[in-house]
């Protein structure tokens, strides 16, 4: 525990890694957005079972 | 006219994780969330100090009698009580990290420590989510119940749990200056900071398949204290966790839970922006007369006009948005990267909100859920209202990585992520330096066996015959790195109680 502390200090994460794809500068800028694999994401989503959310029931939180 | 002292700001996010266990029903929720909470694996100090807590305290300077409840809840809490204390039902775990993790109206909670920098807090958000699925693991493996857990902020039949934001701020502002300027502002950030949800709760409405917010349908009331019912936009609860002439902590509880770790960022930063503007003695020109029904209005805007009724008449909720970026750039603009990130961001995602939504799929929650929910629509031959969308709309938010629709999508490389694995894994164990969770989180890494008690403002020790105080109530605004670093290698108790000490009374 205490080394990985230590190993943080050594290694701060850099101030600027706050970025996104296609940054350049002034104005809106197009994100570098490929075609989502939709074969794989429709597979998962056959695969979730619709009455999921008609069993899913919840006690009031905050 | 500014305030003398505005804040080097903390800011904090505590979420309630919805929790489904196969075979089991809401009368068994307290009691399989407690279960969860008490399977935490990580290291931790068990006896939480309540004593300087006071959820009733309204920043209007009064105290209510008692807090509301929610009618239907209050009912199954009559008709099935537990076996244990409140301390029990709590199951308190101050953890390594700084954070505090416990069972919170049948949700496991997960407080991320107070941290000053964006990526941090991000980090820290993350981490939370594989704390809670690493408890929910370790219960599955005792028990053999099946758990599923979503960050999200409804079970589409009614109930609702939150997603805290914390910011502490200067008393200096009049309160009602900082209600002025904030509401306008968290009325219309669910144009980048809202979830995303399928239908509408509080009076379905076909003509309303998918709307902007979680949240917005549990909106009662523009002001007040209550957490569990008659839940309002601006939540007046005065409980700094910091000295009260100098500081308030305003308690957002009227967002999203986000999975996007850019639309966390986008949320948390531009709030605290709007906070940085409020403590120079900025207004606000315009207010929404009726905020809880223009919140409604804008979510359920299925043309994506998004027009608010102000008391200058309708304006685009992105107008809104860009008055305060605007403030906010001509002010800030240049102070250090982050806050120049944050207004590129901010700019950035109002024009593509303006002229093409769609782009910002791989950033906003709503509409990558709404992208994939269409795809999946259009590919099945499903209508909006097919009941299977609700359960997509549910999976959007399951934090196991290989079973959520978020993590699918970050899995691709089609969502913007902020920061790393490392980081995130760093941070279930490490508290970030520079904050006072530094001493808390050090501390129970450190001499666990030693605290008595603890909360976010103090830690009591005790060590054979002596003991000892830490008051880190104070301890907002400084930098403690320098501190944080030698407290790793102080050789005892002694020395780290010294240490802590004479930074308190430099």
């Amino acid at each position: 525990m205490i080394w990985q502390a230590e190993e943080r200090l050594r290694r701060p994460i850099p101030q600027e890694p706050l970025t996104k794809p296609g940054s350049d500068g002034d104005g809106p800028s197009r994100p570098d957005v490929r075609r989502p694999e939709t074969n794989e994401l429709l597979k998962r989503m056959r695969r979730i079972d619709p009455e999921q959310a008609r069993r899913y029931r919840q006690r009031s939180g905050e | 006219m500014g305030y003398n002292n505005p804040v080097q700001r903390l800011t904090g996010i505590e979420t309630e994780y919805g929790l489904y266990v196969e075979g089991r029903g809401v009368a068994d929720q307290l009691m399989e969330a407690v279960g969860v909470v008490r399977s935490c694996p990580l290291p931790a100090v068990r006896s939480w100090d309540y004593r300087l807590e006071d959820p009733r305290r309204d920043m209007r300077g009064f105290r209510v009698e008692h807090l509301e409840v929610d009618p239907h809840d209050a009912q199954i809490e009559r008709e099935h009580p537990v076996p244990l204390s409140e301390r029990e039902v709590r199951s308190d775990h101050a953890l390594g990290n700084g954070a505090r993790l416990y069972n919170d109206h049948a949700h496991p909670e997960y407080a991320t420590p107070e941290c000053r920098r964006l990526l941090d807090l991000i980090a820290h958000d993350k981490a939370g989510e594989r704390i809670v699925l690493a408890c929910a693991r370790a219960y599955e493996r005792q028990t053999g119940n099946r758990l599923t857990l979503y960050k999200n902020n409804s079970d589409h039949h009614g109930s609702s749990y939150g997603c805290h934001e914390s910011y502490s701020t200067t008393r200096e502002v009049p309160f009602e200056v900082l209600v002025a300027n904030m509401l306008p502002f968290l009325v219309t950030r669910m144009l980048y900071a809202g979830a995303g949800k399928v239908g509408v709760e509080a009076e379905p409405n076909p003509r309303v398949p998918f709307q902007l917010s979680q949240r917005a349908d549990f909106y009662m009331d523009i002001m007040n204290v209550e957490t569990l019912y008659r839940r309002p936009i601006f939540n007046t609860r005065d409980e700094p966790h910091a000295p009260m002439r100098r500081y308030r902590r305003l308690h957002v509880i009227c967002g999203d839970a986000n999975m996007s770790e850019y639309a966390t960022a986008l949320k948390v930063g531009t709030t605290a922006l709007v906070l940085d503007l409020t403590e120079l003695g900025w207004r606000t020109p315009l207010s929404i007369p009726n905020p809880v029904r223009e919140a409604q209005r804008l979510s359920r805007d299925t043309d994506l006009k998004w027009l608010v009724e102000t008391d200058m008449g309708a304006m685009s909720a992105i107008d809104i948005q860009r008055a305060y970026w605007q403030a906010a750039s001509e002010r800030f603009a240049g102070r250090d990267a982050e806050t120049d990130w944050l207004l590129r961001e901010w700019q950035t995602v109002l024009d593509l909100l303006e002229t093409d939504p769609e782009r910002l799929a791989d950033r906003i929650d709503w509409v990558a859920k709404r992208q994939l929910l269409t795809l999946y629509v259009e590919s099945e031959g499903l209508s909006w209202d097919d009941p299977a969308l609700f359960a997509l709309d549910l999976e959007y938010h399951n934090v196991d990585p290989e079973q959520g629709l978020y993590y699918a999508l970050v899995e691709q490389g089609q969502m913007l992520t902020l920061v790393s694995t490392e980081a995130i894994e760093q941070a279930v164990h490490q508290p970030p330096l520079d904050t006072r969770a530094a001493i808390r989180g050090l501390c129970i890494q450190r001499f666990a066996e030693q605290i008595e008690t603890l909360n976010w403002e103090r830690i009591l020790l005790r060590d054979g015959n002596q003991s000892a105080r830490l008051d880190l109530s104070r301890l907002i605004e400084i930098d403690l790195r320098e501190l944080s670093r030698r407290l790793t290698t102080a050789p005892d108790i002694t020395t780290f109680v010294r240490m802590v000490k004479e930074v308190q009374s430099s």
